[in-house]
């Protein structure tokens, strides 16, 4: 599932820091990874705070760089990083993460997405996609690397701060979950895009690991959210559904009309066509009897 | 002038001529109104259009058989019933010129 980042991902610079001669990279084609790709001079070009909102989406802190110049190469450097990582494992992180992207989303949307999980629970994750979501923690992971050892770098990774705040909001979360008595988790849909079937995912959260990952409110309201949104898509789906039984019986009933329009249409035909024969005949008769007798005897 | 006039013949000459030209303007009639109306440019009638074709090919011989055979053996009859008339007429011209020949 997993490749090498240097096979034939794509390259957005070459690597000055190797001197002269001609490097390989550079004789693989340079495709585009998004539609929001901007040069280096381009990003260069942006103002300090929108520099600092592109560095949050891509799960920078800007706040660790006081140079604007030292920001922008930060950025770059992200980019470059998302271009060499492996499309398959973004996305097993994507349904590990349950965050709702299509399948035809660009690299760069997947990595923005993957910025926005904060979970710290990786039962679930393949090992490329730990690769991944360690290389978009800022940690150096390897290929190889088996899962304990991703998982026990990602965990490193946290701030004391972060997973004391972590544990409360689980303490919370479990509390809540106990008073509101809630049941096991659901099925996750993973949002399919262009004709792709939808994929079965990682089961959906339970409110505990919604506070947990988000906060009281947070919590709460992203279940609120989610309740409301699949009450939504049930009751949009009923309408669909109503309204394509209503056109198929629209259908039916037009080649039923249809059909017994053109039977009336033949059998008027075929009156008349027999009506012609007849009095053809009786002519014929006439026309003999006139022909042969009357006129002749 | 009208002493040997058939009227037979004049009905049978009638009717034809009148119920061919009454169906051939009323069909032309129809399929021109069909014509113009389909020939919009919008997007519904483009939609239209392509609803037709798709009922047109979805239509069945099988269910019309029956009567699309009988109406083209009728058709036949007809044409071989029309020959007979040239015939028969050939043949009254023959046997009226017998007793022409045979005095001369």
């Amino acid at each position: 599932m997993s490749r090498s980042p240097t096979s034939d991902e794509p390259k957005l610079l070459t690597d000055a820091s190797q001197g002269g001669g001609p490097d390989p990279r550079a004789q693989v084609p340079v495709r585009d990874i998004t539609s929001g790709v901007s040069p280096n001079r381009q990003l260069s070009e942006l103002p300090r705070d929108e520099l600092d909102h592109l560095a949050e989406e891509f799960g920078l802190d800007a706040t660790k760089f006081k140079n604007r110049q030292d920001l922008v190469e930060a950025l770059h450097e992200r980019r470059q990083l998302i271009a060499s990582l492996d499309r398959e494992a973004m996305l097993d992180v994507v349904r590990w993460g349950r965050r709702p992207v299509t399948a035809s989303a660009s690299k760069e949307q997947i990595a923005q997405e993957i910025a926005r999980i904060k979970s710290m629970r990786f039962a679930g994750l393949s090992q490329p996609g730990l690769v991944v979501l360690a290389r978009l923690r800022a940690l150096d992971a390897t290929d190889g690397e088996s899962v304990p050892v991703l998982v026990r770098k990602l965990k490193k990774k946290e701030s004391i701060f972060s997973r004391l705040g972590r544990k409360r909001r689980a303490v919370i979360g479990s509390l809540i979950s106990r008073m509101i008595g809630e049941e096991g988790p659901g099925d996750y849909q993973f949002l399919p895009g262009d004709g792709v079937a939808p994929t079965a995912a990682a089961p959906a959260p339970t409110i505990k690991e919604d506070i947990e990952e988000s906060g009281l409110v947070g919590g709460i309201t992203n279940r609120i959210k989610k309740t409301a949104d699949a009450y939504l898509n049930q009751k949009l789906d009923e309408i669909e559904g109503r309204i394509d039984r209503k056109l198929d019986e629209i259908d039916r009933r037009l080649a039923e009309w249809r059909d017994k329009e053109i039977a009336n249409r033949i059998r008027i035909l075929k009156i008349t066509l027999w009506a012609s024969v007849i009095v053809a005949i009786v002519s014929l008769i006439y026309s003999y009897v006139m022909e042969v007798f009357v006129r002749h005897h | 002038m009208f002493r040997h006039l058939d009227f037979f013949d004049f009905f049978r000459w009638v009717l034809g001529t009148i119920v061919t030209i009454y169906a051939t303007v009323i069909t032309i009639q129809s399929l021109w109104g069909w014509v113009t109306w389909l020939s919009g440019s919008d997007k519904y009638m483009t939609m239209l259009r392509r609803y037709l074709i798709i009922h047109g090919l979805r239509l069945r011989f099988k269910t019309f058989w029956g009567d699309a055979i009988i109406c083209l053996l009728l058709c036949v009859a007809f044409v071989i019933i029309w020959r007979a008339h040239v015939i028969i007429y050939d043949l009254g011209a023959r046997l009226s010129n017998v007793p022409v020949a045979y005095q001369r």
